[in-house]
């Protein structure tokens, strides 16, 4: 009885509070969004400012200035505490963005660039997983914070890093460096890799595919892609969509041996465990290709699709740069971010001359 | 300690609601019940 009449207050009080929560992500994504149009302002009002004087200024890309707007706004003023929730949220518009550019993938084109992805990842992988082991050995680091640097620098970044601390127990400390460092890593990689790329002519599809296997957190590559030209980005996506798919194999592998050597929980059932780490905006993305492919949408609508998949990194490049903070990133000694630096100069080399040699022998 | 690093119970339900979020839109547009979208 007593269940009865106290469930509708239960209920309302869910919902007063469910409301409370989405109201305190509002500030937060106004601010994204005004960082991210600002952005995308400033990128057409520059365009159109050198066309109308026919100054052959390259065109920079709004992902950039979104990116360098929010630096700038959380590394001088600072985030105030009322927008920091609604700032995290751009880690969901960039998995709800990827699911929809499913729709500019036909089921082939997936199963054929994810293909020569994942031979790429496997190779990629297992000499950088060596070498890191290698390297974090060389610098004294702690064996756990060295596996927690190796499954972020060559699997998927800070998703990895999350997923396997708690698999093969490391604690908070570890992870926040390893997490500091990919982060570190991949802001220098927004800078340089699109240099890179253009230094050496690689073609969209081969730079794209570079960008998604070196940068490791999926934010900084799609931007890293981006950046670069919009098929660049594309496969880039792809690229890196392809290694999150691999983040449970590659846990399970470091959790088994951790368990092993008595420093982390046993593992019971390995499937229901490769399940819980599975990415599942990656399975959203494959339904909407799929989608796609079986001509579900017209063609004004795929276009719909892709430009709200486009809104949706809006939000996310500027929450790249607001979640950036430097003087934390400083804090943080030099010993793992020297391992990770070294790490990701070798893989960026390792993975660039595999697309080399993919984009010659295979066909890209 | 960078917001990332979260507890992974809400990366989880992240992706749930992103997947759904993204679904529900591509179901509006199909639908025709969203005006054409532009960039």
């Amino acid at each position: 009885m007593a269940a009865t009449t106290t469930t509708p207050f239960r209920s309302l009080d869910g919902f007063i509070g469910l409301g409370r929560r989405i109201a305190a992500l509002i500030p937060g994504l106004l601010l994204l969004a005004a960082v991210g149009y600002a952005g995308k302002f400033i990128e057409q009002s520059i365009g159109a400012y050198n066309k109308a004087r026919h100054i052959p200024f390259p065109n920079i890309e709004y992902v950039l200035w979104a990116i360098v707007l929010g630096l700038i706004i959380a590394n001088t003023i600072g985030i105030p505490r009322i927008f920091q929730a609604g700032v995290v949220t751009y880690e969901f518009w960039l998995k709800a963005g990827i699911v929809l550019l499913g729709s500019r993938f036909l089921l082939g084109d997936v199963l054929h660039l994810g293909g020569i992805s994942l031979l790429l990842v496997a190779v990629a992988i297992t000499l950088s997983l060596t070498f890191m082991h290698i390297l974090g050995r060389a610098f004294k680091l702690k064996p756990k914070l060295t596996s927690l640097l190796a499954v972020g620098s060559s699997i998927c970044g800070v998703s990895a890093i999350i997923a396997a601390k708690p698999a093969i127990g490391a604690d908070d400390e570890d992870a926040s460096y390893a997490i500091a460092a990919i982060l570190a890593l991949g802001a220098i990689s927004l800078f340089t890799f699109p240099l890179i790329g253009h230094t050496l002519h690689l073609s969209d599809k081969a730079y794209g595919l570079w960008a998604g296997l070196a940068v490791d957190n999926t934010a900084e590559a799609t931007a890293a892609g981006a950046l670069y030209s919009d098929a660049a980005g594309k496969v880039a996506v792809l690229a890196k969509t392809t290694r999150n798919a691999l983040i449970g194999f590659i846990v399970l592998g470091y959790a088994l041996y951790w368990s092993s050597r008595g420093q982390a929980q046993a593992i019971g059932n390995k499937a229901i465990f490769l399940w819980s780490k599975f990415p599942r905006f990656v399975l959203g993305f494959l339904l909407i290709s799929l989608l796609a492919t079986l001509g579900f949408f017209t063609k004004p609508q795929l276009i719909s699709l892709a430009n709200l998949s486009r809104w949706a990194f809006l939000l996310t490049f500027a929450g790249v740069g607001l979640r950036t903070n430097l003087r934390e990133l400083g804090k943080q000694g030099w010993r793992p971010f020297a391992v990770g630096a070294i790490g990701e100069i070798f893989i960026a080399l390792l993975t660039l001359a595999l697309v080399y040699g993919a984009d010659r022998y295979l066909y890209l | 300690m960078p917001n990332d690093a979260r507890p992974s119970r809400f990366a989880i339900s992240l992706d749930a609601y992103a997947v759904a979020l993204a679904l529900v839109l591509a179901l509006l547009v199909r639908l025709n019940l969203l005006p054409p979208i532009k960039w």
